[in-house]
């Protein structure tokens, strides 16, 4: 209710009962993400929150390492923070992503260059960027792989980290595909020798499998 | 009057008097005996007052022992006295006084002046003498009084103390002997008492009247009334003196001792009775009674009758009064006013205590927003984030140990998988090693076995080598291997052969014999002629010789010829076959004849050396 014009005491001050519960939940957010720039990520958080939106928050606490900080900013947890964003659905309005690209305050030249990795008009793959943002994260294809098992996977931290296989061949391809150096018929061979390593499961995972052989 | 009657009891120490104590118990339960102080109270049935006095009991008062004590040497006097009263009234209650008053016997005797030195009741802690105070009239009642009625009387010596007591008319009077009797000294019993000498005497006669008289029911004690020293009467100050006696209930008696009696203080009796106290006691009673009596006056009376008049006293209640079982009853009735109900309590505003004063307040001078927000804010805004902190620290480390759980875990499936891999493996390893010791144990247990095989076939081979040709010997030993025409030969033919030999045999030996018969008879013969011819020709005996060897000759030839002829009766049988023999036997019955003429020889030179010997 409005205040009433006349107060006499601090008694008569009301607390929305809400209130605090969102302070909290959006203290522990900030907390959390960490970050770089308070104001814009808490105006994507409430702003994410209003819609209904998944927020742009981490589920971990990620300490920031020193080396990201000044390479990209982007990190595995960020990448997984887009990722929850925007995985209901599988195309991503460009302006959407970028909106929470820098809601998460990272550079948009960072965006801009990943996505000339692979240029689309409008609309891009989630997965695909996805995949692009693990391959800008880490050097090789293997290391690659392996941040997307473990961002894409549903199995608990810490455990192996598995993805069904076709998720994993498709990027694989798409990745290999990218990237000049490595044939085709490379990517097959290795892509049906984890097939069968994994007949049984079906879902290779993130620890064993890419710490396995790939050709790169 | 204390004094005068310690004095006359002094004065007479042959009083009998004897303090029984009496249980209240057994003053209850049995009739007591009323009897004055110093009287004796003889018992009907009790014999024991022959006996010595016994010694009292514990419970009595130690002035009873006194008394008893002293007593017993006048005790055994009074013994004997009593005896002779006990013996001759049987009545249970002939109560002897001693020193009573000569009065007429009434029944109520309220103030029996209990001698001076009477103890009175220890109990009650009368004074014998204290008690008398009651009753001043009786001075002369004093155990010394009738010298006559016990010559020799038992010293009723009671000790001057117990007199200071308060009076009782009920004295324990100890009987000698008995039980513990009650005995009312106060009692009159003046069916005896003015007897002088002969008092002892009259009652016992009084008493042996009565009791035929009544004789079908006996008293231990007589029932009678009992006198009482109270007025009865309210108006009856100056009729105490002539009352004889007062009557009283002995439930509200106070001399009457409830309770045990067995804790009832001692009588401190050592040592006088303390004079002044007497003294005292004695005033504040006549204090009161004065003060009683003055209210008497005050009370307001009837005015005195007019002249000629008198005041009679009449009747106004009803003279005959309706005795019923029903009660009168009476309805009233009363009325109140209906309950109210209890009113609210109303408000209670206390007085009004202080000043009233007004100030004015304007805008925004009380309340400050921003001052009074930041307490709140600052809480809210520092416990959100502290909370939160430490919620977040909190799901951290929940979130690290869970993921390093995991960790371990993965890594503990691997080296699990990796054991199980080596186990795997092992146990391939192990079966493999299994097998092949088992396929080595096949061939070696395999050759084995052959080995053993050639060398039994080698020995059995070596061993049957032999075996044939012994066996082929043996057989043909045996005879197994025959030649069939041999076999034939030798079991057909031979046997046949033998057969015919025997025949043939058997032929020539019945021939022999034929012949030999022949030979015989022919000898025979010749020899009954010979012998016929000896005697015929006697003379021609050395020819005899020549003839009978010649004649022996002949019948044996013609024995030869009978036999030969049954020899040849012989033949036609195996015609055949002599056929062929003939010439055999021709030269064979030569050669048999010959050797028959040697047999015949002999048994002739036999027969005739017989004949010769004959």
């Amino acid at each position: 209710m409005p205040l009433p014009d006349t107060m006499f005491c601090a008694q008569q001050i009301h607390i929305p009962p809400e209130l605090p519960d969102i302070l909290k939940q959006f203290t522990k957010a900030a907390i959390r993400t960490q970050p770089a720039d308070v104001l814009q990520w808490s105006a994507g958080y409430f702003s994410a929150l209003s819609r209904g939106d998944p927020l742009p928050v981490k589920d971990r606490i990620e300490m920031p390492m020193a080396t990201q900080k000044t390479d990209t900013g982007l990190t595995q947890g960020l990448l997984k923070v887009l990722h929850k964003q925007c995985s209901h659905k599988e195309y991503v309005e460009l302006a959407d992503l970028e909106q929470k690209w820098k809601n998460l305050c990272l550079p948009v030249e960072k965006f801009r260059a990943l996505l000339q990795l692979d240029p689309c008009e409008n609309k891009i793959e989630e997965i695909k960027f996805l995949a692009l943002g693990c391959s800008m994260l880490g050097g090789s294809l293997n290391t690659a792989m392996k941040h997307l098992c473990e961002i894409l996977t549903a199995d608990p931290e810490g455990g192996p980290a598995r993805i069904p296989f076709e998720t994993f061949s498709y990027v694989y391809r798409y990745l290999s595909g990218l990237d000049w150096d490595i044939p085709a018929s490379d990517t097959e061979s290795y892509l049906s020798s984890l097939k069968d390593s994994t007949r049984g499961e079906g879902r290779p995972s993130g620890r064993g499998d890419a710490g396995e052989e790939p050709p790169l | 009057m204390q004094t005068s009657c310690g004095g006359r009891r002094q004065a007479a120490p042959g009083a009998g008097e004897v303090a029984v104590l009496g249980g209240t118990r057994e003053a209850l339960a049995r009739p007591w005996h009323v009897t004055e102080l110093g009287a004796w109270v003889p018992r009907v049935c009790d014999r024991r007052w022959t006996k010595q006095p016994r010694a009292a009991p514990e419970e009595r008062g130690l002035g009873e022992r006194r008394q008893h004590r002293p007593r017993k040497a006048t005790l055994k006097s009074g013994a004997g006295d009593r005896r002779h009263l006990g013996g001759r009234s049987q009545k249970p209650e002939v109560p002897w006084r001693t020193g009573l008053p000569p009065k007429p016997a009434s029944r109520n005797f309220p103030e029996v002046p209990l001698p001076a030195g009477t103890p009175g009741c220890w109990a009650t802690g009368a004074g014998g003498a204290g008690g008398l105070s009651a009753a001043p009239s009786k001075p002369s009642v004093a155990p010394t009084s009738c010298p006559g009625d016990f010559p020799s009387r038992p010293l009723p010596f009671l000790p001057p103390l117990l007199a200071s007591r308060n009076p009782c008319p009920w004295h324990y009077v100890h009987l000698f002997g008995s039980h513990d009797t009650f005995v009312a000294t106060c009692f009159e019993a003046k069916l005896h008492r003015k007897r002088s000498g002969l008092t002892l005497g009259v009652a016992c006669t009084l008493t042996d009247r009565a009791s035929p008289a009544m004789d079908t029911y006996t008293y231990t004690s007589r029932p009678r009334a009992l006198p009482c020293r109270r007025r009865r009467y309210r108006d009856d100050q100056m009729q105490r003196a002539e009352e004889p006696m007062c009557y009283g209930n002995i439930m509200y008696d106070r001399r009457v001792i409830r309770g045990n009696t067995y804790a009832l203080q001692t009588v401190p009796l050592p040592g006088q009775p303390d004079p002044a106290e007497i003294q005292r006691q004695q005033e504040a009673k006549r204090r009161a009674l004065a003060k009683k009596r003055a209210q008497e006056q005050l009370r307001p009376r009837t005015p005195e009758p007019v002249e000629g008049r008198k005041h009679v006293d009449v009747q106004t209640e009803l003279y005959l009064e309706e005795i019923a079982d029903r009660i009168i009853e009476v309805d009233m009735e009363c009325q109140t006013d209906a309950f109210l109900d209890k009113p609210p309590t109303p408000l209670f505003i206390p007085a009004k205590t202080g000043k009233d004063v007004a100030t004015q307040i304007l805008e925004g001078e009380l309340f400050d927003f921003d001052l009074e927000v930041k307490p709140m804010l600052e809480v809210l805004v520092g416990k959100t984030i502290e909370q939160s902190l430490l919620e977040v620290m909190e799901e951290e480390e929940l979130a690290n140990l869970r993921a390093h759980q995991r960790a371990r875990e993965e890594l503990r499936h691997v080296e699990l998988a990796e054991v199980q891999r080596l186990e795997e493996r092992e146990r391939r390893h192990r079966e493999e090693k299994e097998r092949r010791k088992q396929q080595q144990w096949q061939v070696v247990h395999k050759h084995n076995e052959t080995a053993q095989k050639i060398a039994a076939q080698a020995f059995a081979q070596r061993y049957l080598a032999d075996l044939l040709p012994s066996v082929f010997s043996s057989l043909r030993d045996g005879g197994y291997f025959y030649d069939p025409v041999e076999r034939d030969i030798e079991v057909g033919f031979l046997p046949w052969l033998m057969n015919e030999v025997d025949k043939t045999m058997e032929c020539s030996m019945v021939g022999r014999t034929v012949v030999d018969m022949l030979i015989r008879e022919v000898v025979g013969k010749r020899l009954s002629l010979y012998e016929r011819k000896e005697d015929r020709h006697s003379s021609l005996k050395p020819e005899d010789g020549l003839s009978g060897p010649g004649g022996m000759r002949d019948p044996p030839v013609g024995y030869e010829f009978q036999d030969h002829g049954a020899s040849q009766a012989q033949r036609p049988l195996p015609d055949t076959d002599s056929l062929q023999r003939t010439p055999y036997d021709a030269r064979y019955m030569e050669r048999v004849s010959s050797q028959d003429r040697k047999l015949m020889e002999e048994e002739d030179e036999q027969t005739n050396e017989e004949v010769l010997q004959e």
